[in-house]
């Protein structure tokens, strides 16, 4: 099978093309990402070729569809391209999120060999609150309120444009919503979280959180490529543990705050060291928790999370990436 | 690597809870999803400190007596559904408790909880690692699934808030265990809890103040409830299920006369407690 890879030079892209070049029935592989290059990809080659291709223009779409793809007789899609920094925000980044997503599925719809459509959604996309399971399954509510940051509102609304064309399109569609992907540069909130020394939690709360390891999730995407299966299904970790346990075995300091005060000291820790997480963003999680449900994708897509976070690596990392006003100026400056 | 709630729990448990409960414990079948903790938030520690706290209320204050806890399920998914009363579900603690010790091989219930409890500080949290599960139909149809015994209180808030002159009358009888039973083919035994209804007079109920989702703050007369004393009376099990298929669970007239039954059942054990009964206190 011939596969396209958006996203190619994000870390679960690079790791899904990893994944694809491994099997030994992958013919070829398109990786295409808004970077020139990324040292994650695997070397060009007969079997791997890279496009750099900015889709937040439709026309660019239109010209990977139409070129690269079609030359390559590609026939599944992995789209994984979306804007992973929660500062983001903006038409463009719409543009990239949802817009991209809506156009990349019509055009395929009519493409001469693509059908199949597998598309990386977020766990986060689902509405938390105390009147709806904290165990979450596909018909979960997901998060549509006005006022959420478009971080959240993008990955609602790139899902349901998936999901509307279920049913009524030519090819095999396939959601599956993520549960939070662990890992630097994955555009995890909670990996920034734990950047800092001391972590800060609502008094009284110690939700539980489901975390999913890169292999597992390049899994999943493998697995929804090869079984004859189609809709949504919510793909969990191994990790399922309160937070409490998520600071500690990352060797920081867990400092339970009463919650009001929380937003507006994470407001600062953000002004100060321009970090990611937003405590706005999470606060009903870090009240209530919530853990995907896997049933579906272990009946039916054959999913089953096998890998754990490897937790000295990750507080090795987390303390490199430690985040400070120098290394702000100095990323600033880059 | 523990944190500090778990070692505080592991300390309780060991300086508190005698060794054949902790053997007995140790029995206990408990999901776990990989750090020691289920989905929900269940941990074995925690139950154990719950066990250990919780003991002294069992067995000294309220003197709890179980009467035919040998038709709970050994094993296999099956419902547990019981009237509710007392201001604070004391009945619940006392219930959970009651499996625990009465059940062979040891089963630990999963009590059922109102939707605004996820919400309470400290208390959510508690509630979580000693196996509570916040109302909803996933969250129980799951627990069902994987052979789990749910402990539910049909009555819900009208129960445990109804005035003292209504003691032992069942309130509104909400008829969602009756439909999990019917979907997920798992018996219910009804139970009737004797005493708690007499555990605690309600002053006044202060309906403005909805403390982080509670419906209203109750004040009572007296601080500590009455030393009363609990009689749980278990009946035979009700196979709800039997000659419907999984799919009648979505006919609101089966499932309300089903749920009828599971009240019936409960209301002639709540009769027969109270029949046998010599005082609220013996």
């Amino acid at each position: 099978m011939n596969v396209l890879v958006t996203g190619a030079t994000t870390p679960l892209g690079a790791a899904t093309v990893r994944g694809l070049l491994a099997l030994p029935d992958t013919g070829h592989v398109v990786g295409a990402g808004a970077d020139p290059w990324s040292p994650l990809l695997p070397p060009r080659g007969a079997r791997f070729s890279y496009v750099e291709s900015d889709l937040t223009h439709r026309r660019a779409v239109r010209s990977l569809l139409g070129g690269p793809v079609r030359a390559a007789h590609v026939e599944a899609i992995v789209h994984t391209a979306l804007h992973r920094s929660a500062r983001a925000s903006g038409r463009r980044v719409h543009r990239l999120n949802v817009d991209a997503t809506r156009a990349l599925l019509e055009l395929a719809a009519d493409h001469p060999t693509a059908r199949i459509f597998v598309y990386r959604s977020f766990a986060e996309a689902y509405h938390v609150a105390e009147d709806v399971p904290c165990l979450v399954g596909e018909d979960h509510p997901l998060e549509l309120a006005p006022d959420e940051p478009q971080w959240v509102r993008d990955r609602a609304e790139a899902d349901l444009t998936v999901c509307s064309h279920l049913g009524s399109s030519p090819l095999r569609i396939v959601v599956l919503r993520c549960a939070e992907l662990f890992a630097p540069h994955a555009g995890s909130q909670l990996y920034d979280y734990l950047r800092s020394r001391v972590c800060l939690r609502p008094v009284g709360y110690d939700p539980m959180l489901n975390l999913l390891s890169m292999e597992d999730a390049v899994r999943a995407h493998l697995l929804a490529l090869a079984r004859p299966v189609e809709g949504v299904f919510n793909i969990a970790g191994w990790d399922t543990l309160p937070l409490s346990r998520l600071v500690a075995l990352t060797g920081r300091v867990c400092l339970p705050v009463p919650g009001p005060l929380l937003r507006p000291l994470y407001r600062l820790r953000r002004a100060f060291v321009g970090a990611q997480f937003r405590y706005r963003m999470n606060a009903p999680r870090f009240h209530l928790g919530g853990v995907l449900d896997g049933t579906r994708a272990r009946d039916e897509l054959g999913y089953e999370p096998r890998v754990g976070i490897v937790w000295d690596d990750a507080r090795r990392a987390l303390d490199r990436e430690r985040p400070s006003v120098r290394g702000r100026r100095a990323a600033r400056a880059a | 690597m523990e944190t500090r709630g778990e070692a505080t729990a592991r300390r309780i448990a060991e300086l508190l809870l005698p060794r054949r409960d902790r053997e007995r414990l140790a029995r206990v079948s408990l999901p776990d999803g990989g750090h020691g903790y289920d989905a929900f938030g269940l941990h074995r520690a925690w139950v154990a400190a719950s066990l250990a706290i919780g003991r002294l209320m069992y067995d000294r204050y309220f003197r709890v007596e179980s009467i035919g806890a040998e038709h709970i399920p050994p094993t296999g998914a099956a419902i547990l559904a019981a009237n509710h009363a007392g201001m604070l579900p004391l009945d619940a603690v006392m219930l959970h408790l009651n499996v625990l010790r009465h059940t062979e091989p040891p089963r630990l219930g999963r009590p059922v909880a109102d939707w605004f409890v996820p919400l309470l500080p400290f208390v959510s949290t508690i509630y979580a690692r000693t196996g509570v599960v916040s109302g909803s139909r996933r969250n129980v149809g799951r627990l069902l699934e994987s052979g789990a015994l749910v402990e539910l209180f049909p009555e819900g808030v009208a129960g445990i808030g109804k005035p003292f002159r209504e003691r032992y009358h069942l309130q509104q009888w909400t008829v969602g265990h009756a439909e999990l039973a019917i979907r997920h083919r798992a018996p219910v035994v009804p139970v009737a809890i004797v005493g708690a209804e007499e555990q605690w007079i309600e002053l006044l109920r202060l309906r403005r103040v909805h403390l982080f989702g509670a419906p209203y703050l109750p004040v009572p007369l007296l601080l500590p409830p009455l030393p009363v004393r609990y009689h749980i009376l278990y009946g035979e099990p009700l196979v709800l299920h039997e000659g419907r298929a999984a799919a009648d669970a979505d006919d609101a007239a089966i499932v309300e006369e089903a749920a009828a039954r599971v009240r019936r059942a409960v209301e002639a054990l709540l009769a027969r407690g109270l029949r046998a009964r010599r005082g609220i206190f013996r």
